[in-house]
Formats: C-alpha cells, sequence, structure tokens
C-alpha cells in the first residue's frame, strides 16, 4: 500500500484512558465555584446583609432542604410543559423543514410566517395565551414550542441542504427513490446539524416555560419565583433559581446524550446490525 | 418503449448532444453538437481542458442530465430517465461519512433493494482486489485519499453494471498514487470487460488507459478528434516511456497547442 492510513494519525483521539487535561478541566472550575461560595457566605456574615437583599448559601441550601417537595413538585410541572412544548417543536420542526426542502412553494409561503412568528417577541404574547387558554399546561407548552420551534427548523434546513448533488445523483443512479436518499443520505448527514439545533431550542424551551409561568399560571418553578418575589422571600428566589439551573443543564444532557446516540452511537450500532444479517 | 439497434452496434451511441447553461442573464454553451459512440466492454476517454463540458457530457450519457438538443441511446434504448446499469466515481469519493467501506460499497445494494447478505463477501473480495482487505470496517475520516477513492470504485463495481462512468476520479490524488490507481483500474477492467467511460484532463492518464480518446476542444465543447490508441494490453509503466506511447501524448498535446489550450512560451 503506497499511502499511510491517517488512522493511524488519529487513533489516539477517542482513547478512553485516564485523562489528566479532562479531569484538571473539571477540578478547576468546582474549586473555583467553591471559593465563591465561601466569600459569599463569608462577606453577607461579616456584613450583616439583610436576607430580604442577599441570603448567605448556607440558608439557601437549609430551605432547598427544608422544601425540597415543594421544589421537586414545582419542577415537575415545568418539566412536563418544557417536554411536550420541545417535543412538539421537533415533531414539528423536522418535517417542515423537510417540506421546505422539497417544496419550493410550501417555503416561500411558511417563511415570512416564521420569521415573523421569530422576530416578534414571544412573552408580548403571554397575556393574550391566558386570555385564551386560562392558567392551565395549554399556554405554558404554546410559548415553549414557539420559542424552541425556530432554531430547529433553520438548523435542520441548514443541514438538510449541505447534502452534496453528487450524492444524490449516485442515489439516483442506482435507481434510488426520493423516499430512499432522504433517510440513507440526506437525513443522517443533516444530523448533526440538527442536534445543533435541538441543544440551542432546549436551553430556550425552559426560557420559554418559566416566562409563561411568570405571567400566568398556578404551579411551577416561574410561579414559585414570583410568589416568592411578592412576599421579598429571597431565599426562595434563589434556590428557585438554583433549582431552575440544575434542570437547564438536565435537559441539555439529555440532549448530547441523545445525540451521542444518533451520532456516534450509530457507527457501531449500524455494524451490528450488518453482521446479525449475516 | 422501443428498441432500435443503432446502426453500428454500439452499445452507447450519443448523437447531437447539445446543452446551455443559463447563468443570471449569461447563456454558456457547455456543449454543441457532440457525437460519439462507445463499444460493448471498450474503455473510452473524454479528454478536454477544464469547463468544456466533459462531466456534463458524461451525466447526459446516463440521463443524470438532460441534453437540451440530440439523444442519447444505450444498447438501443432512448435515454430520458436515469439509466441504472452503470457505477459511478465522481472526483470526490462520495463516502457518507457515517458508513464503513463495507457499507458504503452495500449502500449501492441497499439501494436497489438487493439482499445485502449476497453481496457482502463479493464486497469483501472486492476490497481485497483494491489491495484494502482489513479495512472493511473502517471508516472514511481513517482512509487516505487514495483509499476512499478505491471504495468509492468498489461501491461503482458491487453490482456489476452494465456500464462504469469515472469523473476525473484520480484528479485530487498525488501522482504516485495516481500511476498506481491507473494500473489498479486497468486490471479490474480487464478482468471484467465493463464498458467504461473516463473523463479526465490529463493525456498521460488517457493514453494510458484507453481503446479510444474523444479530444474535446474549450467552451463550447465539441469534438477536436478521436483517436484510437493501439498499444498492447495490459499497458505497464514503463510502457510510458516508449516512442509508441510518446506518439500519442506528443500528437493530443499539439492538438491542445493547435486549439490554445496550451501556448508555448
Amino acid at each position: 500500500m503506497a499511502e499511510a492510513p491517517s488512522s493511524f494519525r488519529t487513533a489516539g483521539r477517542n482513547g478512553r484512558g485516564w485523562n489528566w487535561a479532562s479531569h484538571g478541566a473539571w477540578f478547576t472550575p468546582c474549586l473555583s465555584l467553591i471559593l465563591c461560595l465561601a466569600i459569599w457566605e463569608a462577606a453577607v456574615r461579616y456584613f450583616a446583609v439583610p436576607v430580604y437583599l442577599l441570603p448567605a448559601p448556607s440558608a439557601i441550601a437549609r430551605k432547598l432542604v427544608v422544601s425540597y417537595p415543594l421544589f421537586l413538585d414545582a419542577t415537575m410541572h415545568s418539566a412536563v410543559a418544557i417536554i411536550v412544548g420541545f417535543g412538539v417543536a421537533v415533531l414539528v420542526g423536522i418535517p417542515a423543514a423537510t417540506l421546505m426542502i422539497y417544496s419550493e412553494w410550501f417555503r416561500r409561503s411558511v417563511y415570512p410566517i416564521l420569521l415573523t412568528a421569530q422576530v416578534l417577541p414571544k412573552v408580548a404574547l403571554a397575556p393574550l395565551f391566558i386570555v385564551w387558554f386560562g392558567f392551565g399546561l395549554l399556554p405554558k407548552v404554546l410559548m415553549t414550542f414557539l420559542i424552541s420551534f425556530f432554531p430547529i427548523v433553520i438548523d435542520s434546513l441548514t443541514g438538510l441542504n449541505a447534502v452534496r448533488p453528487e450524492s444524490l445523483m449516485l442515489i439516483r443512479s442506482m435507481g434510488g427513490t426520493r423516499w430512499q436518499s432522504f433517510w440513507k443520505v440526506r437525513l443522517p448527514g443533516a444530523l448533526p446539524s440538527i442536534f445543533g439545533g435541538f441543544k440551542v431550542a432546549i436551553t430556550f424551551a425552559v426560557v420559554g416555560t418559566i416566562v409563561a409561568e411568570f405571567v400566568g399560571s398556578d404551579n411551577g418553578l416561574g410561579y414559585i419565583l414570583v410568589l416568592a418575589r411578592g412576599n421579598l422571600d429571597t431565599v426562595t428566589v434563589f434556590a428557585a433559581i438554583l433549582w431552575l439551573i440544575v434542570i437547564g443543564f438536565l435537559f441539555y444532557f439529555a440532549v448530547e446524550i441523545a445525540e451521542w446516540f444518533c451520532i456516534r452511537g450509530r457507527a457501531a450500532g449500524r455494524s451490528q446490525e450488518l453482521g446479525a444479517g449475516l | 418503449m422501443i428498441p432500435e439497434k443503432s446502426s453500428n452496434g454500439a452499445l452507447i451511441d450519443a448523437r447531437s448532444i447539445s446543452k446551455v447553461f443559463q447563468s443570471g442573464n449569461e447563456t454558456i454553451n457547455a456543449l454543441r453538437d457532440v457525437s460519439f459512440d462507445v463499444g460493448r466492454g471498450e474503455f473510452v476517454s473524454i479528454l478536454g481542458p477544464s469547463g468544456c463540458g466533459k462531466t456534463t457530457l458524461m451525466l447526459i450519457l446516463v440521463g443524470l442530465t438532460i441534453a437540451d438538443a440530440g439523444e442519447v441511446s444505450i444498447d438501443g434504448h432512448r435515454i430520458s430517465a436515469p439509466y441504472t446499469n452503470v457505477g459511478i466515481v465522481f472526483q470526490n469519493p462520495e463516502l457518507l461519512e457515517w458508513r464503513t467501506a463495507l457499507e458504503n460499497i452495500l449502500l449501492q445494494i441497499e439501494i436497489r433493494r438487493l439482499p445485502a447478505v449476497h453481496f457482502t463477501g463479493r464486497a469483501r473480495a472486492l476490497l481485497t482486489q483494491v489491495g484494502l482487505c482489513g479495512f472493511e470496517n473502517k471508516f472514511p475520516f481513517e482512509l487516505s485519499g487514495g483509499m476512499k477513492q478505491r471504495v468509492a470504485l468498489c461501491r461503482a463495481l458491487i453490482h456489476d453494471p452494465e456500464i462504469l462512468l469515472m469523473d476525473e476520479p484520480f484528479g485530487a490524488l498525488d501522482a504516485l498514487t495516481r500511476d498506481q490507481m491507473n494500473l489498479d483500474l486497468q486490471r479490474l477492467w480487464l478482468e471484467r470487460q465493463k464498458t467504461a467511460v473516463f473523463v479526465t484532463h490529463s493525456i498521460d492518464e488517457a493514453v494510458f488507459l484507453s481503446d479510444r480518446i474523444v479530444v474535446m476542444t474549450p467552451r463550447p465543447g465539441t469534438i477536436s478528434e478521436i483517436i484510437k490508441v493501439d498499444l498492447p494490453r495490459p499497458r505497464t509503466l514503463d510502457r510510458k516511456d516508449t516512442p509508441q506511447f510518446n506518439a500519442y501524448t506528443g500528437h493530443i498535446r499539439k492538438r491542445f497547442l493547435e486549439l490554445g489550450v496550451l501556448r508555448d512560451g
């Protein structure tokens, strides 16, 4: 063989051994976080800051433990709205992007509406949603859907359009159908881009749900925030924010795990599938 | 479809092909009145400068692009939709990055809805023939440019097509790899005697591989000359230094000088 395979150069890239660099990447931010909390705690105690202005981390921690069921219940309500809203955005967004690829007419008629919906500050719609749909799950889901729909459609469009024309010609020369070239070439090729859209959308989805709960809801973390602020219960506000951060991370990582299965795990899964057919 | 045998019994028969591209308000004549044929089992190169419509011509031959005028028939049947009894290799390997070498080859089988089980062994054998034994489960990013093009060649041959089309398949490879690929391609072709259409801008490559060379003019692409290459096969690399070989390359180079494709001094 005249050529050296590039695998020899890249083989070590996905090594699974203990990696000081990546563990250092966890250790350092943890240390700085603990340091920040310590300074915060010390400053609040030293200057005797009133608790309604800035509670100490220890007070927030106590609140988190004592009112654990309350927060868990609120988080569940928010999480349902986030999951349903994001899920609907995915289920509508990818087919919409697909239709826009294949139908010039559909793209022309839908794109202006999509763009209008995006430039319009969706918070402004929240009062309307209360008027139309009341205080239940529906206005929350709708807000979440609206806010996370756009990045999913745009990134799916980019990904689906990135296919090389020669690849499509090859499929045609094999007598392949449009359906086959979509499932075998276009969609798999678009997945990295689509997941990019998912990652942006899932963080937006959390914002959408909380905004809807701010404006009009009788449950969820956003509702707790509004209620606590009204009572000058700053400790609860901080505790709720902490829960928000945690679920934000959890949802983001859930998308990353799904991506890992769909994109990196795909290669292994496919060869197993092929091997089973032997 | 009514089969009407072409007069000369050629497998591919292109008659008066013309193609015009519209680019903004500019009209580009890509091909003008191109006629030639390719016999069954013949290796024909389309040789010409960049932008002379070689690739367009190749795509028209198998119905992947529709000509504005003229017609193509394969085995007596007029081509009006993509002809599928073909294997194509483009300049870019066009391997799907999420599939292994073997899976990329078997894409051809999957799309044609043929039973993959029957072709897996054949795919492995092809990989071995092009020197890629043991690389079945490598992903494209793990392969060099030459290896990827070998996989693409296997994908074009796995279903044993009537016609093999190649569009500057070795254009992006270094000179040494290219020589090796030419030898390997000649061997594969001699073993199978496929009808082959090979698009290139390398005079050397065209003479080395072809039975006949269709020499194209710059845009608008027309046929300048069709040259029959009478060199014994299998051709070896040292044949390239013989007067017979150089007579052909010299003749074509002179033709390109006359056409203004090449300029002295």
